[in-house]
């Protein structure tokens, strides 16, 4: 109890008198009491103490040395930092769940000096705020919507444009010529108005000629027009969303699994599709449109003007109301139509989720029950796509109506100038034209800076992952090796977050040809030895050998094209039998296959389809029993064979008999190779060399099967806690068959 | 304790349901829940809600400092007020929910939502990925709102908001 009272001696103090000068690791911001309220407290990590304040006042003063042990706990909503002091827990400081990575890196530095660590050091981790505006970064990426670079992206996107540079020149072009068509129409009408079909002209080859040109410029021009330019535009945004989707593609490829499985496979699915797709998109439409636009405006505006200015600032009158409405309706309307695609989607869902539960859904008489849902949801879709569209059917053509008012002001204002003899009929059909032309640009103009944000930042998104780096990375001057099978880890300690380690102090040594059975209960971590083996991750601390040498100089494909897995759900390509054996080694050939097959006891139940080794797996493709996909993945790692092989619970999702079948296999495979295998049922690693026992990603027993029994420690208890649960089967197996 | 399981099964429901008068929870110096529960004495105990979204204060499961069950409060209400705070202290620790009374602000920028709220336990600014990801709706009134780090506030009923609070809100639903 002394001990917990002394932490509150310097309470009440000013938090710069309890430093005096001490140098400050780390001030961490805790914003939730005890209590529960929001509030501005400080956590300070120095080299000897951990201070706690509540502003400025300190709350709570400790020396690290104090407690045995620190750690973070993250609860519901918030996190906690607490203490050992003599096996009694404290709470020193609540905060909210944004904290949390600068508190675990803290109490990494704390538990080194509190377990007496030699020569501590703090390692900085970064705030995940913008340095610029001090916003948030929204997700996982150190992307500030807010603050991007415009002009560094738009010429990064110009720099992967400019190999297309032909078709960029034929699209611009075509854009010339399309604007010109659209001004000159109007102009041939005047002509066409005031000095073919006047009075008193009768010229009928000026006539027929007049009427052709105003068709072939005119509707004809600009649809072949159209036509060419959205080809050789679609044909180019393509070409550009490929090259971006290969990028990332082949960038994702390079980086580590400790990358890719840190991220959401959602938000990298996105980024590959959506993200490359908005930025196609944009190129696609609004890009062109907005070229379009511009051309035209700038083109109307100045003749309208050069004209008869009055008359455009009449045209114009309505523009800015115009303009400001559309903006504003805009996001009712994004808001009304996102809610009808949410509607729709939820009863679409609905629908697929009672389809497949159908079975479920009828064995438990529920089908009523379902109906009333279904309906329920659907009738909300109903009423929303209702109200949209009335929505939408009365604000349209009201504003058509208020841009209409300036044509009227003009037909006023033109009707009076052509009396006064100021103005020709057919110039004032010229002059209305081109004045109804200006809407279309100005609308879309009001738009561009959404879709123009939407496309940058998306933009940007892609180039982030196109510019990361791998953390598992080939140095430069990496070797390729052949691998004889000596597996060496050194005071190996890895966690996925920083955190949390998931592997402690991990030592051994395992010998070329060695067998070595894992065990442990789940989580214990297993799979994440497997998984530095394979250097999936790189080990926060420690080495691991390869014969004798560290596995960051081995290239990494060469490493891997020498070490075969087995997992327990075992992954299918979309594609042949054929194919899926022979992924490792393309090249091999067909009496090969059949042969690795053979090994895998897997050439027998192939046969039997229709189709044999061309049968198509997958997704689509013939339906295979766990065990039938399990002994084709084996087959595939006897190909490849490799030096070093890994099982991870090859045979935990089969049956017994074909387990047998597998096991057999197994034995096949494992002959001369050095194995690491995890097998939930301990009866198949008998015939492993030694066993390594793993308990909270510590390694505590190592031996074989008979030593580890004899000893009595952890592997005798698993052994013969499954030994019950085989009898109690057995038992209750023949208490129904009585 | 009756429970709507066929009387066959009981048995196999091992469930250990705290009888109040045998509880004695008390706070420790390091601001942990302690239980002493007849004989047995647990130096730590921490609280789980069985239903944390429908049935707060029932069903809580109190486990040990190794997470193991001791047993389970059918309701905190057939508790005397002491002991019952002193567990709802424990609660809101482990599910901090600050609830929403004012929404001052809400911005929707570049797909992400930018808040300025105020709740029961003070103001507070926040950032929430775009609206499909961070509204949770509980029932056709109460949502919860998700920020891009996990943090939670709870909008228990919609319907009781201020009125431009409300329309805020209401443009996400
Ligand atoms: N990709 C991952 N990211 C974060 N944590 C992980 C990941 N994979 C495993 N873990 C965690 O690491 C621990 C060890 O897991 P694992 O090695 O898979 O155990 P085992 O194979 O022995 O069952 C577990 O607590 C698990 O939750
Ligand atoms: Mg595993």
């Amino acid at each position: 109890m002394s001990d917990i009272a002394a932490l509150f001696l310097s309470a009440g103090k000013n938090i710069e008198t309890v430093l005096d000068g001490e140098t400050v690791h780390a001030k961490i911001l805790h914003d939730v009491s005890l209590d529960g309220r929001y509030i501005e407290g400080w956590v300070y990590v120095t080299p000897t103490r951990v201070i706690v304040t509540l502003g400025d006042q300190v709350t709570k003063e400790m020396p690290i040395t104090a407690a045995k042990s620190y750690k973070t706990l993250g609860l519901i909503g918030s996190g906690q930092l607490e203490a050992d002091v003599d096996g009694t827990p404290i709470i020193l400081a609540r905060f909210n769940l944004r904290q949390m990575p600068l508190y675990a890196n803290a109490v990494k530095f704390l538990n080194k000096v509190a377990s007496g660590a030699e020569t501590p050091f703090y390692t900085e981790v970064e705030e995940r705020t913008c340095p610029k505006c001090g916003r948030i970064y929204p997700d996982e990426s150190r992307i500030c919507p807010a603050c991007i670079n415009r002009r560094q992206v738009v010429k990064r996107l110009m720099k992967m444009a400019f190999p297309h540079w032909k078709l960029i020149f034929v699209v611009t072009l075509l854009f010339w010529l399309r604007a010109g068509l659209n001004l000159i129409n109007p102009q041939l009408f005047r002509i066409f108005i005031d000095e073919v079909v006047a009075p008193g002209q009768a010229d009928v080859r000026l006539f027929v000629f007049y009427i052709s040109l105003i068709t072939l410029l005119g509707p004809v021009g600009q649809s072949v027009c159209d036509m060419t330019r959205s080809l050789v535009v679609t044909r180019l945004s393509a070409q550009l969303g490929q090259d971006l989707r290969n990028m990332v593609y082949c960038k994702l490829q390079a980086l580590s699994l400790n990358y890719v499985s840190k991220r959401k496979t959602g938000d990298l699915m996105n980024r590959v599709n959506n993200d490359t797709g908005t930025i196609q998109s944009f190129i696609q439409q609004q890009l062109v449109s907005v070229i379009n636009d511009g051309l035209m405006l700038i083109g109307i505006g100045t003749i309208l003007f050069i004209t008869n200015w009055q008359m455009a600032l009449m045209v114009l009158v309505p523009a800015p109301l115009v303009m400001f409405i559309m903006r504003r309706a805009w996001s009712t309307f994004d808001r009304r139509y996102h809610r009808q695609w949410r509607l729709s989607d939820r009863t679409n869902s609905l629908l697929q989720d009672i389809l497949s539960g159908m079975r479920v859904v009828k064995a438990f008489g529920q089908e009523k029950r379902e109906i009333e849902r279904f309906t329920r949801y659907s009738k909300r879709w109903a009423d929303v796509t209702a109200a949209n569209e009335r929505f939408y059917n009365t604000f349209f053509p009201l504003l058509g109506f208020l841009m209409g008012t300036g044509s009227y002001l003009l037909l006023w204002r033109g009707g009076v100038e052509i009396w006064q003899g100021e103005m020709t009929l057919g110039g004032l059909v010229q002059y209305s034209t081109y004045a109804g032309m200006i809407w279309g640009p100005l609308r879309n103009f009001t738009f561009m800076p959404r879709w123009f944000s939407q496309a940058m930042t998306a933009a940007e998104r892609v180039f982030e992952i196109l510019d990361e780096h791998p953390d598992v990375d080939d140095k430069p001057n990496a070797k390729r090796v052949k691998i004889a099978g000596r597996v060496q880890l050194e005071h190996v300690y890895f966690g996925y977050r920083s955190y949390e380690p998931v592997l402690l102090d991990i030592c051994v040594d395992v010998a070329e040809g060695e067998m070595i059975g894992l065990v442990g209960h789940s989580g214990a971590g297993k799979s994440t030895f497997i998984n530095l083996v394979c250097r999936f991750y790189d080990p926060d601390e420690g080495r691991i050998l390869i014969d004798g040498m560290d596995v960051r100089d081995i290239q990494q494909s060469d490493l891997r094209r020498q070490i075969g897995v087995v997992l327990q759900e075992p992954f299918l390509f979309s594609g042949s039998i054929y194919e899926n054996i022979a992924y490792a080694k393309p090249d091999a050939t067909a009496s090969e296959i059949i042969r690795a097959a053979k090994i895998a006891n897997a050439h027998d139940f192939i046969m039997r389809f229709r189709d044999g080794y061309d049968t198509k797996v997958g997704e689509r493709g013939q339906r295979l029993s766990g065990g039938e996909r399990q002994r084709i993945s084996i087959a595939r790692a006897i190909l490849h064979d490799p030096r070093i092989l890994i099982l991870d619970e090859a045979t935990a999702s089969v049956d017994t008999e074909t387990e047998q079948l597998i096991q057999d296999a197994l034995a096949k495979l494992v002959k001369n190779r050095t194995t690491f295998a995890i097998a939930h049922r301990l009866s198949t690693l008998r015939n492993a060399n030694r066993l390594f026992v793993f308990e909270k990603g510590k390694i505590v027993e190592m031996g074989t099967h008979e030593d580890l029994y004899n000893q009595g420690g952890i592997y005798r208890k698993l052994v013969d806690a499954q030994m019950d649960l085989f009898r109690m089967r057995e038992t209750s197996l023949s208490a129904v068959k009585e | 304790m009756s429970t709507n399981l066929p009387d066959a099964l009981a048995e196999y429901a091992e469930i250990v349901f705290l009888a109040p008068e045998k509880c004695k929870f008390s706070m420790t110096a390091g601001g942990f829940l302690a239980l002493e529960y007849g004989e047995d004495k647990f130096p730590v105990v921490s609280a789980y809600r069985s239903f944390p979204l429908t049935l707060g204060d029932k069903y809580i499961s109190i486990r040990d400092d190794k997470e193991k069950e001791i047993g389970i409060i059918v309701d905190l209400a057939d508790f005397s007020s002491d002991q019952a705070n002193l567990v709802r202290a424990e609660l809101e620790r482990r599910y901090f929910t600050p609830v929403v009374e004012t929404v001052v602000k809400m911005k929707e920028e570049f797909g992400y939502i930018y808040w300025e709220v105020i709740t029961d336990r003070g103001p507070r600014r926040f950032t929430s990925r775009g609206q499909h990801d961070s509204i949770v709706p509980v029932s056709d009134t109460r949502i919860l709102i998700l920020d891009v780090d996990g943090n939670r506030f709870d909008v228990p009923d919609v319907r009781l908001l201020d009125a431009k609070s409300a329309k805020l809100l209401e443009s996400l639903m």
